[in-house]
Order: structure tokens, then C-alpha cells, then sequence
């Protein structure tokens, strides 16, 4: 599917892109917008990773990051999709399937965030007399060791990502009416997603009528386009 | 009130600070690696006063990551006037409530989807990357912004941090930052539909329309946890099995 320089630049991005979502620097890379149209670049087709990006940051908006709760990690599998319809060509036939495949690691994206969260906690523990002796180097080697770990977790999962994408590549890709099918399906999926975690943001408040004043002006300005 | 050596390398670790995120300690570790070079004159002047500040700072700490800086200043600048151990204990405690609450409102429920929002109308309308790049290029600005004053203001006010906190302008960005969400989220996602069903015609349209319909019930009716991922998936694949049936 890539070019063996893509695929190293794919692993490396979808690492950076699922670091920045909780470890750091939390600089918007992670939101698929952005992680799309960089991996759609790198895969040489920087148009596919924006459509893909866009699909995806529908999705995204569902996500509020408050405190410990738990959400999908959209950003290596939004590198891996990217990558899925840039190797295609025709985003019309893949963008659905692609989103499919993003969708699945987010969600084991979010099952492994919760497993680091638990090991780091648990390495933290084993070293408490350390810390409580006031031991900088402790302190240094946990915040360092847990980055990596993350790190790791976010390579995996942009390797499993890309794994799955050409799986899908080789054996999935319907003809062009199925295609198109899956494709509406998905954009429909993700305004569902938008729009309800839009709704649940906004409450019963202010912001829920600037909610409609929004959709109705983009709509408008989508209709006159 | 003397400078604290250090801020740089503070500043530059806080973009980090959940590094070591976890359900106990949560920011703490992150925390007490960002407060190092913070605390390194106090390493030289006062070891043992040191060795209990670094406990300190690798304790229980939570609050929204871009805010943090505001409870480290503090809790550093309490250190070195010699508050008691006790009472900055009490501080960092205090702080995660609010630091958490109005870095959630300003930034994760108003600013960020404000933003994402604008992009995504402006690359709809548009049909080109470059607003992705203004998006990383302005928001980044706000945000190294924010650790800046951050910092300083907890490193400036110590424990009077949370009536700085008050009287900053942080907590009146609340309010038009949720409606900026409200309104750009309303906008982008709309466009962001219309431009991608655009290749498809109207029968897409409504085809996207009555998806989207069915996705709100059941998120409606199932609650949000996961709804939209598993409707998604759902959704996917009874199309492909459909067609893959009737085909």
C-alpha cells in the first residue's frame, strides 16, 4: 500500500499524533483534523487526508476530555485511514471504510489508554518510598519511563491501525456502489456524533441557540457553495 | 519578592505534565518533574526544606494541563517564603477544583471546539489545508500564552493565587467561548457534511440526513458513552452486509 519511507513516516506520526492526546505537548496534533491531512501528505495525497481528517473530527466533537473519563483515541487511526484512501484513489468508494477502520482503534485506542494509566499507576506504587523520601531521579525516571510507555502504546496502535487498513485494502474494497453506500453511512454517522455532543455540551442554554443559529448559517452557506 | 530561576525549563516540562497520568496520583508525577528546576535554589540554600518540597510536589494533583502552571508557581513560591508544608498541601488541593473546572469551560467545551469548528468551515468553503496550519499556528500561540501567564501569576501571587485567579479575565472568557463553540460547531459540522456528501447529490443529502437521525436516537436512547463509535460500526456493517446480500 506505502512506500516503505511513507510507512516509517506514517509510524512516526501516528506515535507523535497518539502522544500528543494525553502525555504531551497536547498542541492539537492529535485532533484528526490535523493528524488526517499530515498523514494524507505523507502518503501523497494531502486532499484524501482532509476529507478523512474532516470525517473523522466529526467523530471527535462527540469527545469532551474532562477529567479521568474515557474516549477513543481517533488520532493513529485517522493516520492509518488516511493512508488507506490515499493508496485508493477515489475517495468517494474508500472514506467510508476507512472511517470504519479508524473508528475500531480508536475504541481499542481508548481500551489501551486505560491499561497504561493503570501500569504507570502500579509502577508509581513499587517505587512510593522512593518518592516519599523526596528522591528526584525517581521522580525524573517515572515521568520519563511513562512517556515512553505511551509512546510504545501509540506506535502499537498506529502499527495495528495500518495492519487493519491493509487488510481491508487487499480484501475489503467493495465495488463502487457499496463504496459510495459505506461512504454516506459514515458522514451520516459522524453529523450524528458532532450534533450529539454538540447538544450535550450546550445544554438547554444560550449556547444550544447558537448551536441552531450555526448549523442553520452553514447550511445556508453549504447550499449557496 | 526574588525571581525563581528555572521558569524556562518549568515551562517546557509542563507540556508534559500528563506524562505520568494515571487514577491515583493523576498529574502529581508530572507535577514534581515540571517543579525540579524550580526548586534547585532551594536544593542549595535549605536541603532539608528541599528534599519535603519535592514530596510535595509529586503529590496528589489534578487540574486542567494548561492551568497547572498557576498551582506550581504557587506552591513554589509558598515554598521558598517559607509557608508550612500543611498549608501548600492545603493550596494544591484547593486549586484542583477550580484550575480543573474553568480550563474544562474555557478550553476543552469552548476554545478548542471554537476553533475546530472555524477550521473545518473554513476548509469546506475553502477546499484547501493551510486553515489546519492557522488552526495548529494561532491556538498553539494561545496556548504558550497561557503556560507563560500561568506560571507567572502563581509564581507572582503564592498563596494569594486564588485571588488572582479571580480578578485575571481567565473566567469571563467562559461564557463567549462556550457560545464561539456553540455557533462554530453548529457551522463547521454543517459544512463539513455538506462538503463531503457534495459529490454524491441531494439523494446523498438525504440519505446522510436520515443516518444522522437514526445515530441522535440512539444516542438519545443508549446514553453517549461510546454511542457514536458503535453506531458508526453498526451502521457500516449492516450496509456491507447488505449489499454484500442483495448484490
Amino acid at each position: 500500500m506505502e512506500h516503505p519511507g511513507s510507512l516509517v513516516l506514517l509510524l512516526v506520526w501516528g506515535t507523535i499524533v497518539g502522544l500528543d492526546l494525553v502525555s504531551g505537548p497536547q498542541a492539537l496534533l492529535s485532533r484528526p483534523l490535523v493528524a488526517g491531512t499530515v498523514a494524507g501528505a505523507i502518503a501523497g495525497d494531502p486532499a484524501a487526508g482532509l476529507r478523512v481528517g474532516l470525517l473523522l473530527e466529526l467523530f471527535a466533537l462527540d469527545v469532551l476530555p474532562v477529567g479521568a473519563t474515557r474516549y477513543p483515541d481517533y488520532g493513529p487511526g485517522t493516520v492509518a485511514a488516511a493512508a488507506l484512501v490515499a493508496a485508493n484513489g477515489d475517495w468517494t468508494t474508500t472514506l467510508g471504510l476507512a472511517a470504519g477502520v479508524a473508528v475500531i482503534a480508536g475504541l481499542i485506542g481508548d481500551w489501551s489508554l486505560v491499561r497504561l494509566r493503570h501500569q504507570i499507576a502500579r509502577s508509581i506504587q513499587r517505587r512510593s518510598d522512593l518518592l516519599a523520601r523526596g528522591d528526584r531521579d525517581t521522580i525524573r525516571r517515572l515521568q520519563y519511563a511513562s512517556i515512553g510507555r505511551d509512546a510504545i502504546r501509540s506506535l502499537g496502535l498506529t502499527a495495528l491501525a495500518l495492519a487493519i487498513a491493509r487488510m481491508v485494502d487487499a480484501a475489503l474494497i467493495p465495488d463502487p456502489l457499496t463504496g459510495q453506500l459505506l461512504t454516506i453511512v459514515a458522514i451520516g454517522a459522524g453529523a450524528a456524533a458532532a450534533l450529539g455532543g454538540a447538544i450535550r455540551s450546550a445544554g438547554r442554554g444560550r449556547r444550544l441557540g447558537w448551536l441552531a443559529a450555526g448549523a442553520v448559517a452553514g447550511s445556508t452557506l453549504a447550499w449557496l457553495r | 519578592m526574588a525571581a525563581v530561576n528555572g521558569q524556562l525549563g518549568a515551562l517546557l516540562r509542563l507540556y508534559f505534565v500528563q506524562g505520568a497520568w494515571n487514577y491515583e496520583r493523576m498529574l502529581g508525577v508530572g507535577m514534581g518533574h515540571a517543579a525540579d528546576p524550580l526548586l534547585a535554589e532551594l536544593a542549595r540554600t535549605d536541603p532539608e526544606r528541599h528534599r519535603a518540597a519535592v514530596v510535595r510536589s509529586a503529590e496528589f494533583f489534578n487540574s486542567h494541563p494548561y492551568l497547572a502552571g498557576v498551582a506550581l508557581g504557587a506552591s513554589v513560591r509558598a515554598e521558598y517564603d517559607g509557608v508550612s508544608g500543611d498549608q501548600i498541601t492545603r493550596l494544591r488541593r484547593a486549586l484542583c477544583s477550580p484550575l480543573g473546572s474553568l480550563g474544562d469551560q474555557v478550553f476543552w467545551a469552548g476554545l478548542v471546539p471554537a476553533a475546530v469548528g472555524a477550521t473545518a468551515a473554513a476548509v469546506a468553503l475553502t477546499n484547501a489545508w493551510w486553515p489546519v496550519l492557522l488552526l495548529l499556528v494561532v491556538f498553539n500561540a494561545v496556548r504558550a500564552y497561557t503556560g507563560v501567564w500561568a506560571l507567572r501569576t502563581g509564581l507572582g501571587n503564592g498563596m494569594k493565587v486564588g485571588a488572582a485567579i479571580n480578578a485575571s479575565s481567565l473566567g469571563r472568557l467562559a461564557a463567549p467561548a462556550a457560545v464561539a463553540a456553540g455557533f462554530m460547531v453548529g457551522m463547521g459540522g454543517a459544512l463539513a457534511v455538506g462538503w463531503l456528501a457534495d459529490p454524491f447529490g441531494w439523494r446523498a443529502v438525504v440519505g446522510v440526513a436520515g443516518v444522522a437521525a437514526a445515530g441522535l436516537a440512539v444516542n438519545r436512547l443508549a446514553g453517549p458513552r461510546y454511542a457514536a463509535p458503535r453506531f458508526a460500526l453498526v451502521a457500516l456493517v449492516a450496509t456491507f452486509l447488505f449489499r454484500w446480500v442483495t448484490g
